[in-house]
């Protein structure tokens, strides 16, 4: 890709961003003119109902939205680059699945233990989910640390992250067994992934967390692109790999766990948004691919969230049923083109 | 002058011990081939001086100083490496390779500099494949891509280079245009080169320095024509029943 294509390419992917970030504001179960958006964000004194109806669900749903999708996608790209295997993603290690667990625990246990439903609870339990998803992936994560530190053996530590994650489901299936319906449904429907749990207050914190893995993030490229050459070659290029491939998990895992915590476990964006981004530009240097993961990926959340609060669908929609619908065509679409021009 | 120095080393893993007592040097510009049965420690031998796996005892010097307190990225910059294994990724392009050859020069981010470009651009032009700098890796050749992987070793701007059976997968007339390439650094840039490799005869033509390694034998270091006048070449490929008269011609 020449150097004019590639800034044309990486401009659209921007546009594309605002407008649907625009969109994500217009578009919900109660209609707004176009106009009374830009009031609203612009002006003060507004309606105040259309102000709450913006800034307290819509515009902190679209930056959720937004961070959730940096996040998974740059998660993503970590753990295809240190395993080099295009099928790994952000719960590869395990790590949703100890964010499934140690909702699983709060949501199911407390439950069955005090015998009344917690989802009764209302906003405390929503808190109480997002620290016990947070709590569990990072214990999760620190269990992998912990063999990496064991192993030079990349291929082991996949496997070991697979038995970590079955570990961990059959543990929260079996609490399932044993607990409240009532609570086995909201367990289902956070399973299903969501970006509207986050409210304005939460926000911030999200916002700040997911930035700082972001951020920190930008300063693998150098070792990743390395990488690529092999654990070999890059062990003998100076690289201390079980220290990089610690800091490489460490930031993938946090940014994993952040998200899951407030958003659920969100699937697909990890998995395919470095796909696009890699066949989109022809590229396998990560001081592009990171950067540009964090846009592709802000753009499909963004347009998935879209769709799924679509009038009619009320919001209801899970994520998770949007992001693969929308987003497995658009692989799909972009590897086969790409193959084209590579062969 | 004298770049690589081996005292009484032993290699292997946890436990094991493949080769013991190997005791050699190597001065600036030597070309030195090492052979061997599969299975003899070749690789381990190589793995152990590139500082991969920790040798089990002894001593490996680099220009005086001792492998064991050098720190990866001066090693880095003392020594090269050209793998059997190869990058598989499907966009690196080969500037991408030879220019990962530079990660022990560049900064936090890894932008090269001008010095870093025109380095990696003389690493190609000196393998000769200068024309191919913007190609996906990928869609090389075998004879291509060991070209390139060398170009990188060069770009690493190391003192001594390593290549374990750069010659395998490659056609005849690749094998001696590698040799030819291999030759010519080590006379013109004064580099000091050790590979491994199955093909003997061919190696006769550009290399006097022989390191023979077989299981549960010594390490044997010499002159090519040496070592073939004794029956050391014949004993450790235990070529019982074949003449090695041919060689010795």
């Amino acid at each position: 890709m020449n150097k004019r294509n590639k800034i044309f390419t990486i401009f659209a992917i921007i546009l594309l961003g605002i407008v649907l970030f625009l969109m994500n504001l217009f578009v919900g179960s109660v209609t707004i003119p176009f106009g009374d958006i830009l009031d609203v964000l612009l002006k003060d004194n507004v309606d105040n109902k259309l102000t709450t109806i913006i800034l307290n669900y819509r515009l902190p749903q679209a930056v959720t939205a937004m961070l959730a999708g940096a996040g998974l996608a740059v998660s993503g790209l970590l753990m295809q680059t240190l395993f080099r295997n295009p099928l790994a993603d952000p719960s590869m290690l395990g790590i949703s699945s100890g964010a499934s667990l140690g909702v699983g625990i709060v949501i199911l246990f407390t439950g069955a233990i005090s015998g009344t439903a917690v989802s009764s609870f209302g906003w405390w339990s929503t808190i109480g989910v997002s620290f016990a998803a947070f709590v569990g992936a990072v214990a999760v994560l620190f269990v992998i640390l912990a063999f990496n530190s064991r192993t030079k053996n990349m291929t082991t530590l996949i496997i070991i992250g697979l038995m970590i994650a079955y570990l961990a489901s059959s543990i929260t299936d079996i609490l399932k067994f044993f607990s409240q319906k009532e609570d086995i449904h909201a367990f289902v429907i956070w399973g299903m992934g969501s970006f509207s749990a986050v409210g304005t207050s939460k926000l911030v914190i999200l916002s700040i967390s997911v930035l700082i893995g972001l951020i920190a993030s930008v300063f693998l490229s150098k070792n990743l692109n390395v990488l690529l050459l092999g654990e070999m070659y890059a062990e003998n290029l100076g690289m201390n790999i079980k220290r990089n491939s610690l800091i490489i998990i460490l930031i993938s895992g946090y940014l994993t766990a952040i998200v899951t915590a407030y958003c659920g476990p969100v699937a697909f964006v990890g998995l395919a948004v470095p796909h696009i981004a890699r066949f989109l530009f022809k590229s396998s240097d990560h001081r592009l691919l990171i950067p540009m993961t964090m846009l592709i990926g802000t753009d499909l959340t963004l347009f998935c969230n879209m769709i799924a609060r679509m009038p009619g669908f009320d919001g209801n929609l899970p994520i998770n049923a949007v992001t693969a619908f929308i987003g497995a065509p658009v692989v799909i679409a972009v590897i086969l083109k790409g193959n084209k021009v590579v062969r | 002058m004298e770049v690589l120095k081996i005292k009484s080393l032993s290699i292997g893993y946890e436990g094991k011990i493949i080769s013991s007592d190997i005791n050699v040097s190597l001065n600036e510009g030597d070309m030195v081939a090492l052979v061997g049965p599969n299975g003899a420690g070749k690789s381990t031998l190589f793995k152990t001086l590139s500082g991969n796996i920790k040798p089990i005892s002894g001593k490996i010097m680099f220009n005086g100083h001792d492998l064991s307190v050098i720190s990866p990225k001066e090693r880095a910059k003392i020594l090269s490496v050209v793998l059997t294994t190869r990058p598989d990724d499907m966009f690196l392009k080969v500037f991408d390779v030879v220019a990962a050859g530079r990660y022990p020069y560049v900064g936090m981010f890894g932008k090269l500099s001008e010095n870093d470009e025109r380095t990696i651009e003389e690493s190609l032009d000196v393998i000769g494949v200068k024309e191919l700098k913007n190609r996906l890796f990928n869609t090389l050749s075998d004879g291509e891509r060991q070209k390139v992987m060398i170009a990188k070793a060069i770009a690493q701007n190391t003192p001594i280079i390593f290549l374990d059976e750069p010659s395998a997968f490659l056609d005849y007339p690749s094998k001696i245009e590698l040799f030819s390439i291999l030759k010519t650094l080590a006379v013109e840039k004064k580099k000091t080169i050790i590979f491994s490799t199955h093909d003997l005869e061919l190696l006769l033509r550009y290399t006097d320095n022989l390191w023979v390694m077989a299981k549960n034998k010594h390490f044997v270091a010499g002159k090519c024509h040496d070592l073939l006048e004794s029956d050391i070449i014949k004993d450790y490929f235990s070529l019982k029943d074949i003449d090695n008269e041919w060689l010795k011609k």
